[in-house]
């Protein structure tokens, strides 16, 4: 086995225009990235920590909600774990309205001198202004307008310093996870149908080798393959365009081996419908180009209408890209992205079972 | 003698499709046994149930004595298979895909050996896709034995080949056989089966029509000559008839032209030709040819074999 991986490996690098071209895309995407110092298409989000519950705070969760840039969330938290969101990235902007908020029932006429706290984060000081200067308006306009100076509440700005992430930084990852999804779900099917066009799949039967043998020299030689792409990906990623890799990178590479492992079972699913090589590398487009937009490679899903948030989650790729941000981007060790790595063995096993089901020698 | 195949009523059957059809023979150690027959008679399909690749639907199968079915690992162990038209990894020597076939095996002959054995050691650091023709054939004969094995299955190994270079194959067979391997092969021209196969199993549409030494074969047919004529008229079945008695008829084939058999030797020729002029007959061409298994093949099948 270890021979027929090897041999493999060795026709992978002689086959030196498909082992270009699979190198190729993602490269090229790294390069109009890195030149173009694209901002993101993201739009921040906010949350509201409500803890006066008056009318006034009602009012001002209402207006915020009609802006819809800010992305208001609905859900209720406590203030500590909001608080923690902005800390790790997750969240931009928390907006805290502490008990003794203006009351403007007339049994509350007693205005405490309270202030309204704005937490956020370091990512994006410009857009920070632009925001800081919004929620000012707003929290002064739901206050009576006849306070003095003194009495009015005060806007308290408090900003959270987190590493600071490029949009670069974070399509990096998603451009390593799209070069190594491609190469595993087109090129599968495609050798594959060469292999059976070409009676070679028949030809290794005829031999006393266990042809699961077959399949394990094969899948080792892609997650080699898949490891080179995903280090000489990272590299020009780094070191020409200046990407900052906030965590531990090594994590990327127990990552990348499992992502490509589902791939490469999609792959073997696929070769089970595909006559000619032709035919396979259209339907290795078909399922890497959709999986690519709606999974997040370039942005992120939450911002997506409908139920494309909710596909998103359903898509392989979306474990691997979450998983992939979360080490490199939020500095997270490896054993905290255990929900997704659980996820994509669930993939891989799933597959597996699939591909093994249809998969077809002639 | 020692039986390298036995088949014993093989069927396979693909859901209603009968492929192969109660097919038994037997192959003998040391001899090249061919199985005749047009494409879609059951060749591969026995072949591929001999191998291993398949599952017969009845019948049994032993092949150096064991039961294919049982051991199926030990008996791919011990054969060499050329497929029909298989094609190898692109990007690998010839020396490269023998090493890599071979390092499936238990037992293995040095690939630059077998490469000097059919010719090809100029070519060991070729690509497949760099050969001709025939040097692909000879390849794929090549790595049919890397397991130096006691028997080979060759399907069709000269189809496609120009005939300098199948003979140049036959050659090979021919050495092949002669260091004691039992080499059973497929094919549909009747030269290559004549020319090279101790013993030949004729087949078409799933089911096995003669198996017998080519000579014994020809010899079935009472007749050895053959007779093609051609009238100026096409015969009225009164002119049949009065022939009938010395000549069988064949054929009827285009342009007022029969293929005959003579019911006895060639002497009876004579007769044949005097009832012509006798029944007003006007002969405008004749052609005698032995029997050959062209004849013997039309005989058991009622067709003729094309490529």
């Amino acid at each position: 086995m270890i021979v027929f991986t090897l041999t493999n490996l060795k026709m992978m690098s002689r086959n030196r225009q498909a082992t270009f071209w699979a190198l190729f895309f993602p490269l090229m995407l790294v390069v109009v990235f890195g030149l173009l110092d694209i901002k993101g298409v993201g739009s921040p989000n906010l949350v509201l920590v409500d803890q006066a519950n008056t009318e006034a705070s009602e009012l001002l969760r209402e207006q915020l909600a009609g802006i819809e840039f800010l992305g208001l969330e609905q859900t209720q938290t406590s203030e500590s774990a909001a608080r923690l969101r902005v800390a790790e990235g997750d969240l931009d902007y928390l907006l805290i309205i502490p008990v003794g908020f203006v009351d403007l029932t007339p049994e509350g006429s007693s205005i405490a001198p309270v202030s309204v706290a704005f937490v956020h984060n370091t990512r994006d000081l410009q857009r920070n202004q632009l925001v800081d200067g919004v929620l000012r308006n707003l929290v002064a306009k739901v206050q009576p307008s006849n306070l003095s100076s003194e009495q009015a509440l005060q806007v308290v700005s408090e900003e959270i310093s987190i590493p600071e992430v490029s949009y670069f930084d974070s399509v990096l990852m998603g451009l390593i996870a799209l070069g190594i999804m491609t190469s595993a779900i087109i090129s599968i099917p495609v050798r594959i149908s060469t292999y059976r066009n070409n009676s070679i799949l028949k030809r290794l039967l005829v031999t006393p080798l266990p042809i699961w043998k077959y399949f394990a020299s094969e899948i080792s030689a892609h997650l080699v393959l898949a490891m080179v792409q995903a280090a000489i990906i990272l590299a020009v990623g780094v070191f020409v365009f200046g990407a900052r890799v906030h965590g531990n990178p090594v994590w990327l590479f127990v990552i990348v081996p499992l992502g490509s492992l589902v791939f490469l079972n999609i792959g073997f699913i696929l070769s089970a419908w595909a006559r000619t090589p032709a035919a396979a590398s259209g339907m290795g487009n078909a399922v890497v180009l959709p999986m690519m937009f709606f999974a997040g490679t370039f942005f992120s899903t939450t911002t997506f209408p409908w139920i494309f948030p909710y596909l998103a989650e359903a898509l392989p790729l979306t474990p691997m890209l979450s998983a992939m941000r979360q080490v490199a981007i939020d500095g997270a060790p490896i054993w905290e992205t255990w929900p997704q790595l659980a996820i994509m063995a669930g993939w891989a096993a799933g597959t597996a079972v699939v591909a093994a089901k249809v998969f077809r020698f002639s | 003698m020692d039986t390298a195949i036995r088949v014993e009523g093989l069927v396979k059957r693909y859901g209603s499709f009968t492929a192969v059809d109660q097919v038994s023979f037997t192959v003998n150690r040391g001899e090249i046994f061919g199985i005749l027959g047009p494409n879609g008679a059951g060749k591969t399909t026995t072949l591929e149930v001999i191998e291993g690749l398949l599952t017969p639907t009845e019948g049994e199968v032993t092949v150096l004595g064991l039961d294919v079915l049982k051991h199926r690992n030990e008996v791919k162990a011990r054969i060499g298979v050329q497929l029909q038209s298989s094609a190898y990894f692109d990007y690998l020597s010839l020396k490269e895909i023998l090493s890599l076939l071979g390092s499936f095996y238990p037992k293995r002959i040095d690939p630059q050996t077998l490469l000097e054995q059919v010719g090809l050691l100029d070519k060991s650091g070729s690509y497949v896709k760099h050969l001709s023709g025939g040097q692909v054939q000879r390849f794929t004969v090549a790595a049919s034995l890397i397991n130096d094995p006691e028997l080979i299955i060759l399907d069709e190994p000269t189809t496609g080949l120009d005939p300098q270079a199948r003979r140049n194959i036959w050659g090979l067979i021919r050495e092949i056989h002669q260091r004691g391997v039992t080499v059973v092969l497929t094919t549909h021209y009747m030269e290559e089966a004549e020319e090279l196969c101790d013993r030949l199993a004729i087949m078409d549409g799933g089911s096995l029509k003669a198996v017998d030494t080519p000579r014994n074969l020809i010899g079935r047919l009472q007749a050895a000559y053959t007779v093609k004529l051609a009238m100026d008229n096409p015969l009225t079945e009164v002119q049949m008839a009065s022939l009938n008695g010395s000549v069988e008829f064949v054929q009827e084939l285009d342009g007022n032209s029969y293929l005959l058999r003579l019911k006895s030797g060639p002497s009876s020729l004579g007769k044949v030709l005097d009832e012509m002029v006798r029944s007003d007959i006007n002969l405008e061409r004749l052609e005698i040819a032995p029997v050959t298994l062209e004849d013997v093949f039309l005989e058991l099948t009622g067709n003729e074999l094309r490529d």
